[in-house]
């Protein structure tokens, strides 16, 4: 009886026991083996599940451009910090001719793709068309070019639809990317019109990169990494490293426990509460950047969505009521910066101290007597629409409830709608909503961009028809060539737009990314990419 | 008579499963969210040239019945249509996330049965001693725990703190994948001999399958501890005792087999359940499975993709149901159908 | 002890029913119950208004004696939170579970007990619901029903049954072979009764045990909801949506670790007093 029992105790005990035997003891053996092969790549953490593509014509997502930046390359772009000046790339030099209507580039010389193919005129006209006539999601930011001309082999114009908007600027985004006609053409591309149901080299393009690039595509296992090799054949020195990996990390908390381990060299996604307990940790630097995002809040002028609300000095009032340092201290530890309305800080001459000379700051006196004023001294109430989503790592749960506590303390109740978020985006674009909390992700470094989507298409969501005035003003301010008169059109542009109270612009985020020391020159931009994978080398 | 049985409810199987895309459908439709609208960027999506091409793509531009019809059409063909999110065939992405799903799925289910198991036995014998009362408190964790918190910590505890686990992922860091023949890594790797693949493999998928083991373990343990005590109660035990047949003959042959049924219903509940992804684990564990594709779906309102996936999910709680049925006539003859 | 004494307790029978160290773990359950219906009632005269007590400057302050469970990440005192919330967690969770458990339970006995094309269909119709994309029903009852707290108790109950019918399926399938059911059937009773009346009481305990493991995870996916609108909309407090929150504040634990331990404790009292529900419906000793 006795050895029985026993027998079936032992048993019962180490049928749980093994297993957990087995498990350690290959996660042992498999970590030892780990770091040493991947001393040699660079890995980055972070989330690249919005990646659908890596064809450069038709992304237009958050994550690829990283990667894009890093196999593909443009005509000209931006160096981090700077972002009204371009500087050469695949192009030495530029000028404009045809009184204006065009840009005539001049390309660098014995430049190959990965193919070993040579980078000529043809391949940048190649591009720009496929561009254009694929029709898909980036194909707008080709607005303005109306066609792209071979003049020789090193040199290509191309031709505007309208001189008194923007081209030069735009052409950086990683869209705009030279690609292997031959290559892509082989693999079924086109650059024809009727592109759009006739080319079929996506596919190809997802698995296998044809640019001029410093890296080039080895892999891209889906929600799972993308794997990058060196670039042989590149026409500067080569990149620093034979491989990197762009892991998929979805999860921000496991991207702090991957660095501190050191699995992966760099974590694009820490919360600003995660990014604290890592500033302790020697073997961690975090690097900033500031971007040109911000998060904004819409209010609407439209009397059926909220008949207080179409009411500006009532607008007003919860602009002025709101407690902007304790948003951007409290949640974004003071990593943020703020301009006055449509544009943000760094663009068209735009500073801090605009914002605190014509922009928003809390007065909770000033809101109170703005309602008075208006007929509403009981305050009123409006909804609050927003998704479950985070942006630089605060979600916008957090920041509503402190809005909502806000106003509260002035008389206006705001009531909290969180929605799905692509119903949210539905209703929002259709203009069906009162308010709105959103981020504002740039297409190109160019001020014009912000501004003509202000009094253009956002305009119609919060049911503002912008007077012709401004319309004018912002116009004039897009074609000036004049740096002083530009920006001083748009101060005017700015000043009638804080007045309106439609958008309140809450924080314009510096990016913090934490990497091991072991790295070094990973610099931020906030020209699209996050950062230029090209210039990181291992810390000497 | 068995044959005619089960080829009977295959068919079925199959009809139902498809029947269940119905009202998916009609209930998706309900929502007031133009799903391709808002996949384009804010420049595209002003720009009503785009708008209007896209949405012909998919076909919104018909009325709703016809999108059905559409629909069914496509799936007689084996074509489950294009994800709005993902722009891929259907087909293509749930082929891509099914098998770390399945992996993950039946390694956890591997993982909670064989502790599951022998704790809920054990708590039974012993009742009310502290093995019984531990087995119970310990099984509850697990369940009143949410499971991304539990992932976390174990993740916190064997990858950050102890060191001893690998990192996140199926595999490691830039690590190449073996050559896919089912898409399950273990069985990939060992069908090339591809050891190293293997083990690391292996060690990447204890973690998540512990996490998803310990979610579902409590429902394990405590649902046979409860039919062991119903079935030690019977007067067939007395018998077999009386008998003089040894003790651990008696609990295991007799009384555990017919406390296994409710166990069966519930843990092919389970299983199901985990077979059809679990969002919070792949997201903390990076594991790219059908949890998350499901979810994302779910909430980008992506109709192809979550009429592709309710499919597939019906399938799998049918052909899950269907087997654990059979294996009551197996197991109680009783139960057997008449 | 051998095993034989598994089966036959120590005690006299009488005695063994009521001893105290059958039920100390249920009384404990029952305990906690009950102190958390008291602070469900007397949680509003603690608790601060959670539009006046954000505070961003003091967010995240680890448990001092002003803040016995610190503040979370909009500056408010978490203890009262906690408090607070007890009056939406713990009702729904019980809602939820007893709701779709009663319906579940009775469709899957009735199919049970009909057995044939009667029983399969149901059971399919089950498998159906089980399979039916739970996220995508919680977004059409938003739109068509609206936001709140009783439609996501409705979103959830719909998808809740199933697992419980088929659960009573198996377990009235088991008894409906069982002499006593013979007995019943041979005296006359009429299905329903013999249902109800005899059947019932003997899966009951086990039933009433596998509700209990249940209420934890309803509480969890109650939360769940709250980011399509259902459920309860900030700044209400609510222990699940609580945990969520804090899910990415490692070091500040006490922003979800204090509601999670609350749901804890309540999802093991639950679970303490299912067991002695059982117990108490052993018929061993009936």
């Amino acid at each position: 009886m006795l050895a029985t029992r026993w027998r079936t105790r032992i048993s019962l005990i180490l049928f749980a026991v093994i297993p957990l035997l087995l498990a350690t003891l290959s996660g042992i053996a498999s970590t030892t083996g780990s770091t040493a092969a991947q001393d040699d790549a660079l890995v980055l953490g972070l989330d690249i599940s919005d990646t659908r593509t890596l064809d450069p014509h038709r992304q237009f997502d958050y994550s690829p451009p990283i990667t894009e930046h890093a196999i593909y390359e443009t005509l000209v772009t931006m160096e981090p910090g700077d972002y009204e000046n371009v500087t050469p790339l695949l192009a030495t030099s530029w000028e404009l001719a045809d009184d204006g209507a065009a840009w005539v580039f001049h390309l660098r010389p014995d430049v190959k793709f990965v193919s070993g193919n040579p980078m000529t005129a043809e391949d940048v006209k190649f591009s720009f068309e496929r561009l254009v006539n694929l029709k898909d999601n980036p194909a707008s930011l080709a607005e303005n070019l109306k066609s792209t001309e071979v003049v020789d082999a090193n040199t290509v114009k191309l031709v505007m639809n309208d001189k008194a908007q923007p081209l030069l600027n735009i052409l950086i985004s990683p869209n705009f990317a030279i690609v292997d006609s031959k290559t892509v053409q082989e693999q079924g591309g086109t650059s024809a019109a009727g592109a759009d149901t006739a080319d079929t080299a996506t596919a190809w393009l997802d698995a296998h990169s044809a640019g001029t690039g410093p890296y080039q595509l080895d892999s891209w296992d889906r929600n799972s990494q993308i794997v990058l090799t060196a670039n042989p054949n590149y026409w500067r020195a080569p990149a620093s490293y034979p491989r990197v990996v762009l892991r998929h990390m979805s999860d921000s908390a496991a991207q702090l426990l991957a660095l501190q381990r050191g699995d992966i060299d760099a974590a694009l996604n820490l919360t600003p509460e995660q990014l604290d307990s890592v500033a302790s940790d020697t073997n961690i630097k975090i690097e900033k950047g500031t971007s040109l995002d911000f998060i904004y809040v819409t209010l609407t002028s439209n009397a059926e969505q909220s008949e207080p609300l179409s009411n500006t000095a009532a607008r007003q009032a919860v602009a002025a009521a709101i407690d902007y340092d304790g948003i951007i201290d409290g949640f974004l530890g003071g990593n943020a910066t703020r301009p006055p309305t449509f544009i943000p800080v760094g663009l068209a001459g735009i500073t801090p101290e605009l914002t605190a000379e014509i922009g928003y700051h809390q007065d909770t006196e000033k809101a109170k007597q703005l309602l008075a004023d208006a007929g509403l001294a009981d305050g009123f109430s409006f909804d609050l629409y927003y998704a479950n989503a985070s942006v630089v790592g605060v979600s916008y749960q957090n920041i509503v409830q402190k809005i909502q506590a806000d106003l509260a303390g002035v008389g206006i109740t705001v009531n909290l709608m969180p929605t799905d978020q692509t119903q949210l985006i539905t209703e929002y674009r259709a203009g069906h909503l009162p308010s709105v909390i959103t981020f504002w992700n740039p297409d190109a470094p160019e001020p014009c961009l912000w501004a003509s989507a202000s009094v253009e298409r956002v305009a119609t969501r919060v049911g503002w028809t912008p007077p012709d005035s401004l319309l004018n003003t912002v116009t004039e301010a897009c074609g000036s060539s004049d740096e002083a008169k530009r920006n001083e059109l748009y101060g005017e542009y700015q000043r009638e737009l804080v007045d309106l109270a439609n958008y309140i612009i809450l924080a314009q985020p510096i990016y913090r990314v934490a990497t091991r020391t072991s790295i070094s020159d990973y610099q931020l931009t906030a020209a699209g990419w996050q950062v230029n994978l090209y210039d990181i080398k291992p810390a000497s | 008579m068995m044959g005619r049985y089960m080829l009977a409810r295959a068919i079925g199987t199959v009809l139902m499963a498809v029947a269940v895309t119905l009202p998916t459908f009609l209930i998706i439709h309900l929502v007031p969210a133009d799903p391709v609208q808002a996949q384009l960027g804010d420049l595209a999506s002003a720009d009503p040239e785009i708008v209007q091409a896209f949405r012909a793509r998919w076909g919104l531009d018909r009325p709703v019945w016809e999108q059905y019809v559409i629909f069914l059409n496509g799936l007689a063909h084996g074509d489950l249509g294009i994800s709005i999110a993902t722009r891929r065939a259907v087909l293509d992405d749930i082929r891509d996330y099914a098998p770390a799903t399945f992996e993950l799925a039946t390694a956890a289910a591997f993982l909670a049965v064989l502790v599951g198991l022998p704790l809920g036995v054990l708590a039974a014998i012993k009742r009310d001693t502290w093995i019984d009362h531990l087995a119970r408190v310990v099984s509850l964790i697990g369940l009143s725990t949410p499971t991304f918190w539990l992932a976390f910590i174990v993740l916190a505890l064997f990858y950050g703190g102890l060191k001893i686990a690998p990192s996140p992922g199926q595999l490691d860091p830039g690590a190449v994948p073996p050559e896919r023949v089912t898409g399950l890594f273990l069985v990939d790797s060992l069908l090339v001999g591809d050891l190293e693949t293997f083990r690391s493999a292996l060690a990447h998928l204890i973690l998540p399958a512990s996490v998803l083991a310990a979610s579902i373990i409590g429902i394990i343990t405590r649902t046979t501890r409860a039919g062991m005590l119903e079935a030690l109660n019977q007067d067939y035990i007395r018998v077999a005792h009386a008998k003089g047949l040894p003790s651990h003959t008696v609990v295991l042959r007799h009384a555990l087999r017919n406390a296994l049924i409710p166990v069966l219903t519930l843990g092919g509940l389970a299983y199901a359940q985990l077979l059809s992804g679990a969002v919070m684990t792949e997201t903390i564990f990076s594991w790219p499975g059908l949890g998350r594709y499901a979810f994302e779906s779910a909430v980008a309102l992506d109709f192809p993709a979550i009429l592709g996936i309710t499919l597939l999910v019906a399938l799998i709680y049918l052909i899950i149901n269907l087997l654990v049925d059979l294996s009551y006539a197996i197991i109680d003859p009783r139960v057997a159908r008449q | 002890m051998s095993a034989v004494d598994v089966t036959r307790p120590r005690l006299g029978r009488q005695r063994y029913r009521f001893s105290l160290r059958r039920y100390i773990l249920p009384a404990l359950g029952i305990a906690i119950i009950t102190a958390w219906c008291v602070v469900m009632v007397v949680a509003p005269s603690f608790a601060t208004n959670p539009l006046t007590d954000v505070n961003v400057r003091e967010r995240l302050r680890p448990p001092s004696s002003q803040h016995l469970f610190g503040t979370d990440e909009l500056g408010r005192d978490v203890f009262g939170r906690v408090m607070m919330g007890a009056r939406v967690t713990l009702p729904v969770g019980f809602i939820v579970v007893v709701l779709g458990g009663v319906i579940g339970v009775i469709y899957g006995g009735v199919a049970a007990y009909a057995g044939h094309r009667i029983e399969e269909a149901m059971m399919r119709i089950a498998d159906l619901v089980l399979s039916f994309p739970a996220l995508i029903l919680a977004m059409a009852i938003a739109t068509a029903l609206g936001i709140g707290i009783t439609n996501a108790i409705i979103a959830m109950v719909i998808v809740w049954w199933p697992q419980y019918a088929r659960l009573s399926r198996s377990l009235v399938l088991t008894q409906r072979q069982q002499e006593y059911v013979h007995a019943a059937q041979a005296a006359g009773c009429r299905p329903m009764r013999t249902l109800f009346r005899h059947i019932f009481p003997n899966t009951l305990g086990s039933l009433v045990v596998l509700l209990t493991l249940d209420i934890g995870t309803a509480i969890i996916t109650f939360a769940g909801l709250s980011f399509l609108g259902l459920g309860v909309r900030p700044p209400a407090a609510e222990w699940g949506s609580m945990v969520a929150a804090g899910r990415l504040l490692i070091d500040q634990w006490w922003v979800s670790g204090f509601p999670g331990l609350a749901i804890f404790t309540v999802v093991v009292a639950f679970n303490f007093v299912g067991d002695g529900i059982r117990d108490w419906l052993d018929p061993r000793f009936q």
